[in-house]
């Protein structure tokens, strides 16, 4: 079936299949579709218990709770969309915090996405001991949430870190980047960045999903290296792609630990690494205003609901499924 | 159909799963009565409160404590997590700024005359009082002072101040002198955005920071302090506003005092045991410097810590037990020592005084020799968690240039008492 | 990449030569990526008063003695720690990659009623933030009595709570060509043995992906193993690792940073151990 692979083709839809073979010795379609459905409930039974369990209950108890004055320590009084309209017009660190957050998101995700695939078709074959750099290359994403992450950014970025020592050669006096409101955001953005490891290990995982024997087709036909990464690499990978970006986009928004660890939770100096989720949690936990704090995560919930519908309507465009057998 | 029945059998066993888990610790029944008690700290604090938890219980024998501990970033969140839940520990440790939120609001039962207080310093207990309601027994007491590192004071050729008669002047200038001495590694002094700096700031200029339910310090005593940091980072007398956060946000044993690099710090006195050992060098506690003719130092007895018990235990009769265990027998403190607080307890404190390491003997000392000038802790309002936070955001905007002296002035007050209002 | 075989020389020299650069590229990067890793370990190397006096990455003074104390300095040896800690990460990976591949499958291959509402309610449970469901989640688990056990914490894993699993799996299974499917089903095979047998096998990427995941974010996930293991004695690694540290007072710095390098161990370990199978995907299973 690969056989059918074109690779001049510009539609770069990869495994066209060769006439679907609907209901060639199979029962009725009705028939077999309410089986199917049958079955796909089956499947899904532990996925519903733990929805209706233990994830459903708490959605919508946030959900209700948004509409709240609720401290945590005494009863939830309704306030209606009270929270809403205070956040919207009088918070000026709910702005705050948004507009970092959307910074981080805008400039972290495609570097860090880059980075990671550039590395992952670096590390993937071709070359001896890769499976010894992979390891390497993944070893800061294990540290990334760990309490010494702290200490460690600091030795880099601190008024005495590796930076400045660096800049002290060539006569350059710094400061301290983690401290100074102008660029403890970058030290953020480059930390995200630099735990690159995930994405990379399923990019990694993805492109092992390329039968090889489409690169053999693609040789035969005379595909250099470039060409063969633009018909064969890429156009296979995309569900891979989209898989990171969506999800990388809605944890980069998400995104707390790093600036609570490195910040000391107070999304300091001055707010320059107020992230979304750090506003949220002191507001929750140090300010006893859940109430308020469950309307700004349902807030964020629309905001990435709405950017994940426009990655979705976007990847019919630019995504392509082996499934795809219309 | 023989697919769908091994998923079904998947599905059984995950819900079986599901009722083992709720059977499963239920079961305990040795009689004993079983107080959960939540703290925070470190692994050195862990170690001694189970020593005093055994020691409880050897005299107890029918109560079974339970230490429920954590660090202190999560502190809060799984405490406020566990009351809200309705699972809230029978005795709790809070700090005075808890103290309102808690207890204002219902989760903590009132103590008065259910513990014995007889013995206490009377006017440190009144920070555990609110609304009435003696809600929390301190755990024991700090004052923040000026710490120096007096050997380094020498190598600079400058002599220990009159610390009952320096201004902030004084302090600035001796500072700049410090660091002109040094070779560029020294500072004089390093800086706190502490809100506990400010409230010092503000008393010396007869301004109390909670005044009937408002803010009561003014915009010219807060842009007065501010000016102080910025006279300090022009003339090098401390660190530039980014270096200085840094080093804040590193904690005590990298401060400038810890690393034998400044002079002056503020910090409190239970600090000082830490600073003295990480620096290896000979401190020295003094008074804050004064504002000009002010007519006190400003400074006060701050508990450390506050015992509390939850409204809603089922067993109070224990949980006071155990409080009044912790604050009045001599076992406990024998163990506990300084570790929360220099013991308010007079009879207590009488017979562990000598144990106590050399540091916290001298903050004692210290503490004792000031003891007529120094007031109480004000109990801050409902909302007065966020305080810290408010007078650090606006401070650093300042110190960084963000912001005008004068807008962030009025920006802060407006904040602060928003936040106590509602 | 497998171009023609050429016996030019040239080209086998050039070859080699960008062999050579590449080899130098990542080693030289891979240190820069490393430094605060190897910053770390010197650390846990030297005397403790050393760690924040000294600035170079060799320390003037070596010493176990970080090691040896931080294995003890706690209320059980460290040993302890990483026991409780491989117990809940082990039966969460074994509960992720159960019944998030069940799901998966579902989501992926078959066709039923509401699929779409189901799918998007799927991904918009890892859309809320985590810590305004913390209070009610904490109520449901206590309400089942499941406090101070292990069930909250992998409980969910087995009913497939981790959306973000389910999603990798569909990615992949849909990178699958349908005609597998209906090859197995000519064949005569239902969709379990369809799922068991031609599914999984070719998922083996995704399912590693998940179990190194599962297993590396469960090992450093911090609170809500601190919320739902009150108890000090079912305390975990990320746990005990932070109590080495006093926001207020003094730090085992020394010991902490070195059970952060033992801590890593396992994790690692578990990553060189399953990136065998990462890459073992349709590329190497002979699929033609």
């Amino acid at each position: 079936m690969v056989d059918s692979l074109s690779l001049k083709s510009e539609v770069a839809a990869p495994a066209p299949a060769p006439a679907p073979k609907r209901g060639r010795g199979r029962p009725r379609p009705s028939v077999r579709s309410r089986r199917e459905g049958w079955a796909a409930y089956v499947f899904l039974i532990p996925w519903f218990l733990g929805l209706f369990l233990i994830t459903i209950g708490p959605i919508v108890a946030s959900l209700y709770l948004s509409f709240t004055d609720y401290s945590l320590l005494d009863e939830a009084k309704w306030v209606g969309l009270d929270n809403y309209v205070k956040m919207f017009t009088e918070d000026p660190r709910f702005w705050a915090s948004l507009k970092v957050t959307t910074i981080y998101v805008v400039v972290s995700v495609p570097l860090q996405l880059g980075f990671a695939l550039a590395l992952a078709l670096l590390l993937d074959r071709g070359l001896r001991g890769l499976s010894f750099y992979r390891s390497i290359y993944y070893l800061p994403s294990l540290l990334g949430g760990s309490v010494a992450i702290a200490i460690l950014w600091r030795k880099i970025f601190g008024a005495d870190g590796l930076v400045n020592a660096v800049l002290a050669i060539f006569g350059i006096q710094g400061t301290s980047y983690v401290n100074n409101p102008d660029t403890a955001l970058s030290t953020l953005i480059l930390l995200h960045v630099w735990t690159f490891g995930a994405p990379m290990v399923i990019f990694l995982a993805g492109l092992r999903q390329i039968p090889s024997s489409y690169y053999e087709a693609a040789s035969i036909d005379g595909a250099g290296v470039v060409q063969q990464f633009k018909s064969v690499t890429l156009p296979l990978l995309t569900p891979i792609i989209f898989f990171n970006l969506v999800l990388e986009v809605i944890k980069s928004f998400q995104s707390f630990t790093q600036s609570f660890i490195v910040s000391n939770g107070t999304g300091g100096p001055s707010d320059s690494t107020l992230f979304y989720t750090l506003y949220l949690y002191s507001k929750g936990f140090k300010e006893y205003e859940m109430g308020y704090a469950s309307a700004m995560a349902w807030v964020l919930v629309i905001i990435i609901a709405g950017l994940t519908g426009v990655n979705f309507l976007a990847s019919k465009y630019w995504v392509f499924y082996g499934d795809d057998s219309k | 159909m023989r697919s769908l029945k091994t998923a079904a059998l998947l599905a059984v066993a995950a819900m079986t799963l599901a009722a083992c888990g709720s059977g499963g610790d239920a079961a305990e029944g040795d009689g004993k009565v079983k107080l959960r008690f939540s703290y925070w700290g470190s692994d050195a604090r862990q170690k001694l409160t189970e020593q005093v938890i055994a020691a409880f219980e050897k005299k107890n024998p029918t109560i079974d404590v339970v230490g429920e501990f954590s660090d202190w970033p999560s502190y809060y969140e799984s405490l406020a997590t566990k009351v809200a839940a309705n699972d809230a520990p029978d005795v709790m440790t809070l700090e005075i700024r808890g103290l309102a939120e808690y207890g204002g609001r219902g989760a903590l039962a009132d103590l008065a005359g259910k513990v014995n207080v007889a013995d206490l310093d009377q006017q440190v207990l009144s920070t555990g009082n609110f609304d009435g309601k003696q809600y929390a027994i301190p755990t024991g007491v700090n004052v923040m002072g000026m710490i120096v590192n007096k050997a380094a004071l020498d190598k600079a050729g400058e002599e220990l101040p009159d610390d009952k008669t320096w201004t902030w002047d004084d302090y600035i200038k001796l500072s700049e002198k410090i660091t002109k001495a040094g070779d560029g590694s020294t500072f004089g002094t390093e800086y706190t955005f502490n809100q506990v700096y400010l409230s010092m700031f503000a008393a010396q200029r007869g301004e109390k920071f909670y005044n009937n339910g408002k803010i009561g310090i003014t915009p010219e005593t807060i842009k007065a302090w501010w000016a102080n940091f910025d006279q300090l980072i022009k003339t090098k007398g401390s660190p530039d506003a980014a270096k200085m956060a840094e080093i804040a946000a590193a904690g005590v044993e990298q401060s400038l005092i810890g690393t034998n690099k400044g002079v002056f710090g503020m910090w409190w006195s239970n600090q000082l045991g830490t600073l003295s050992k990480v620096s290896g060098s000979e401190l020295t506690l003094l008074r804050l410097p004064k504002a000009e003719g002010a007519s006190s130092h400003g400074m006060f007895l701050q508990p450390a810590m506050h015992w509390t018990a939850s409204s809603k235990t089922e067993h109070p009769a224990e949980a006071q037990k155990f409080i009044d265990y912790l604050v009045n027998d001599p076992e406990a403190a024998g163990i506990l020592l300084s570790d929360r607080g220099l013991p308010i307890n007079s009879k207590v404190l009488a017979a562990v005084k000598d144990k106590l390491p050399p540091a916290d003997q001298q903050s004692l000392t210290f503490v004792d020799s000031i003891k007529s000038e120094l007031a109480t802790a004000e109990v801050p309002p409902k909302g007065g968690s966020k305080m810290e936070d408010i007078v650090r955001r606006y401070s650093e905007a300042v110190t960084s240039g963000q912001q005008s002296a004068d807008e962030a002035a009025t920006k802060l007050l407006e904040e602060a008492n928003a936040a106590i209002a509602g | 990449m497998a171009t023609t075989v050429s016996s030019r020389n040239p080209v086998l020299y050039r070859r080699r030569v960008s062999r050579g650069a590449k080899h130098l590229m990542l080693i030289g990067f891979g240190l820069v990526m490393l430094y605060p890793l190897l910053w770390m370990i010197s650390s846990s190397l030297k005397p403790e008063e050393l760690i924040f006096r000294e600035p170079g990455l060799i320390p003037s003074e070596f010493t176990f003695k970080n090691y040896t104390e931080g294995w003890t300095a706690l209320a059980h040896p460290f040993g302890y720690y990483l026991w409780n800690s491989a117990v809940i990460t082990a039966l969460s990976v074994v509960g992720n990659l159960v019944a998030c591949s069940l799901a998966a499958y579902s989501f992926a291959r078959l066709n039923f009623p509401l699929k779409k509402l189901w799918f998007a309610l799927m991904l918009g449970t890892i859309m809320l933030p985590f810590h305004v469901v913390i209070v009610p989640q904490y109520i449901v688990f206590s309400q089942l009595d499941m406090i101070n056990t292990i069930w909250p914490l992998i409980l969910p894993k087995f009913l497939a709570h981790d959306s973000f699993f389910i999603f990798l799996m569909v990615q992949f299974i849909r990178t699958l060509p349908r005609e597998l499917d209906e090859a197995a089903s000519i064949d005569g095979a239902g969709y379990w043995r369809t799922f068991f047998r031609v599914i999984l096998p070719l998922c083996t990427p995704a399912l590693a992906t998940t179990a190194i995941f599962t297993f590396i974010w469960t090992w450093n996930d911090f609170f809500s193993q601190l919320l739902y293991l009150n108890n000090p004695d079912n305390f975990t690694v990320p746990v005990a690792l932070r109590t080495f540290l006093d926001s207020s007072g003094e730090s085992s710095w020394g010991p902490m940073f070195a059970m952060s390098i033992i801590a890593l161990g396992p994790i690692f370990g578990f990553f060189l151990a399953g990136q065998k199978y990462l890459i073992r995907g349709m590329a190497t299973t002979g699929l033609k």
